[in-house]
């Protein structure tokens, strides 16, 4: 089953197309991951499967039918999707008026309502806050009522635009627990928008990569800026003190990189003792971060900067890892993509 | 000095004695006063909702031209209107000229755009997550507005207010459409100037204290919602 289908659909702003998928559908029933960095689109893409932002083009399917987006055809489709903001506001109300606002839209007996809030509250770890003035929450007990507030409503999908971003560990591990309930249930369609790639393979395998408005396989990650220099006629970018990433030639003064994670690789200190002294392209670090994504493991290594790692499965088991432990890595300059610079254009 | 002081005392006294001609007046003021106000709220506040929600062609013209109504003189809109149902008027057989109803409609013309700019203002105001939130948890566009208004109700408040206050202190509609007929039309402000001319300053100035508690209760409540709004 088919929750959404989206073919060409694009959206521009001012003549800018800030959107463009050619083909992206998604299963009914399952957890994705919305990856991208800032300005990849994907608080436009929400807001489009949300029937809240209508596409400039394109066409869009949901449940198997087209979506036509006039007024009184959205209404209808609203009651099947819920959208909660990066930053959810809350109406000036008390938090059981605010969650009770969905069931009236939705027509659900009074009588009936009480215990639904409840049992939304509940499952949000808020239960205490049901009578409280919703203007007097903090920025993660807002965030989690307005999670309550769609549950409460019990849509066929769930859109998640940051849901983690800016809060404390308490609050942040309340809502990756909601999304990990969602997700072992299935009883709904859920999309979450993350920067944290450590958070979206702890959440799920399904994941849509998004960057400058397409779909793509991978998103940039390790992104630094530094100065170029030259050293015997190799190129490297000097993106810390002392730390120089070696780079592909290039004829800029100042350049903005992205080191593939999965090029990055381990290698053993013994058999290179005699040089890594000397070697331009190894790095020694120590493990400060173990994670497990799927198929693959993600360690995050500090050589004086935090660089992310991502090893098979297979790779980690024959050189295993602790945090704390030390370990030297290569970085090849075929590693290093330089990225175009939006400051510097 | 003493002149002065002789009046207060005397407007004093007419206050303390519920003076039956003082009390017809405020009655006669507040009545006419509050059907405009209450006239012109169920035009603007509508008025002001669509205007800051919808987006048309000309949106910035008819919002300019509510700014301009804003400051045209009562004696404007009272000729204007006595134009339109005098006796050779367009609407003179409905023999409005000279009615309490006469000076409601022109007091109407002079508030509806205050009630609707600040109600404008007000909505404009209001976070857009509110509409967006209220559009996803599956709210018709009624409910969505009913929202807005919710959350904008402080400013709308201001809005009546400051209408209220606005009608409740004018002078040349009442004058000019409605007369001065003792008991019928003769509001506070009209008495006041007819008193003047008599030279007769006892009722001038009870009614001028009145309205200056007037005047000062509607800008404590002003303030009050206007600090709410704030918030």
């Amino acid at each position: 089953m088919t929750a959404y289908a989206l073919t060409n659909i694009y959206k521009e702003f001012q003549g800018r197309r800030v959107l463009d998928i050619s083909l992206l559908t998604v299963a009914a029933g399952k957890v994705y991951s919305l990856i991208g960095p800032n300005g990849a689109g994907k608080t436009t893409l929400l807001n489009i499967l949300a029937f809240l932002s209508e596409p400039s083009g394109g066409s869009l399917f949901f449940a198997g039918r087209p979506v036509r987006f006039s007024q009184a055809h959205l209404q209808s489709l609203r009651k099947s999707v819920i959208l909660v903001n990066q930053h959810p506001i809350l109406f000036s109300s008390s938090v059981f008026n605010n969650i009770a606002f969905g069931l009236k839209t939705r027509k659900i007996p009074a009588k009936k309502r009480a215990s639904i809030i409840e049992q939304a509250l509940d499952q949000v770890g808020m239960s205490r806050f049901i009578h409280t003035d919703a203007r007097y929450l903090s920025g993660g007990e807002t965030r989690r009522i307005a999670i309550a507030r769609a549950l409460a409503c019990d849509p066929e999908v769930l859109l998640l635009d940051e849901p983690t971003a800016d809060l404390d560990l308490e609050s942040r591990n309340a809502v990756e627990a909601i999304i990990a309930d969602i997700a072992a249930h299935g009883r709904m369609t859920l999309i979450f928008c993350t920067h944290d790639h450590d958070q979206a393979a702890r959440l799920t395998s399904d994941v849509i990569c998004l960057q400058d408005g397409r779909l793509t396989d991978y998103i940039d990650e390790n992104i630094f800026r530094g100065d170029v220099i030259n050293k015997d006629h190799r190129y490297f970018c000097r993106v810390a003190k002392n730390i120089h990433i070696p780079v592909p030639g290039t004829d800029r003064e100042n350049i903005r990189i992205s080191i593939h994670p999965k090029s990055i690789k381990i290698v053993d200190t013994a058999t290179l003792a005699s040089r890594i002294e000397s070697a331009s392209d190894v790095f020694r670090g120590k493990v400060i971060c173990i994670a497990d994504a799927s198929a693959d493991i993600r360690v995050r290594v500090d050589i004086g900067i935090a660089l992310q790692l991502v090893m098979d499965k297979s790779e980690y088991m024959a050189r295993p890892m602790r945090i704390g432990d030390p370990v030297d890595m290569r970085i090849d300059a075929d590693a290093v993509t330089c990225l175009e610079d939006l400051n510097h254009p | 000095m003493s002149f002065f002081t002789d009046g207060l005392i005397s407007a004093f006294r007419l206050m303390a004695s519920l003076d039956a001609e003082l009390l017809g007046i405020i009655s006669v003021s507040l009545k006419i006063s509050l059907m405009a106000t209450l006239i012109a709220g169920s035009v603007g506040i509508p008025a002001g909702v669509l205007i800051a929600l919808r987006e048309f062609a000309f949106k910035r013209i008819v919002i300019t031209i509510l700014n301009t109504l804003l400051s045209v003189p009562t004696v404007v809109i009272g000729l204007f209107v006595y134009a339109f149902i005098a006796r050779r008027g367009l609407f003179g057989a409905f023999d409005l000229l000279y009615t309490p109803n006469a000076i409601i409609i022109g007091q109407i013309i002079l508030i509806t755009p205050i009630v609707a700019t600040f109600t404008l203002s007000a909505v404009s105001r209001i976070d857009p997550r509110y509409r967006s939130t209220a559009l996803t948890l599956g709210a018709s566009e009624f409910q969505t507005a009913l929202v807005i208004i919710r959350e904008a109700r402080f400013g709308i408040i201001a809005a009546i207010v400051a209408a209220f206050g606005r009608v409740i202190s004018e002078i040349g509609i009442s004058m000019m459409l409605g007369g001065n007929i003792k008991g019928f039309t003769r509001t506070m402000t009209t008495a006041m100037a007819l008193e003047y001319d008599k030279g007769a300053f006892s009722l001038a100035m009870a009614l001028g204290i009145i309205l200056l508690g007037l005047s000062l209760t509607l800008n404590v409540l002003l303030q009050y919602f206007q600090g709410k709004v704030s918030q």
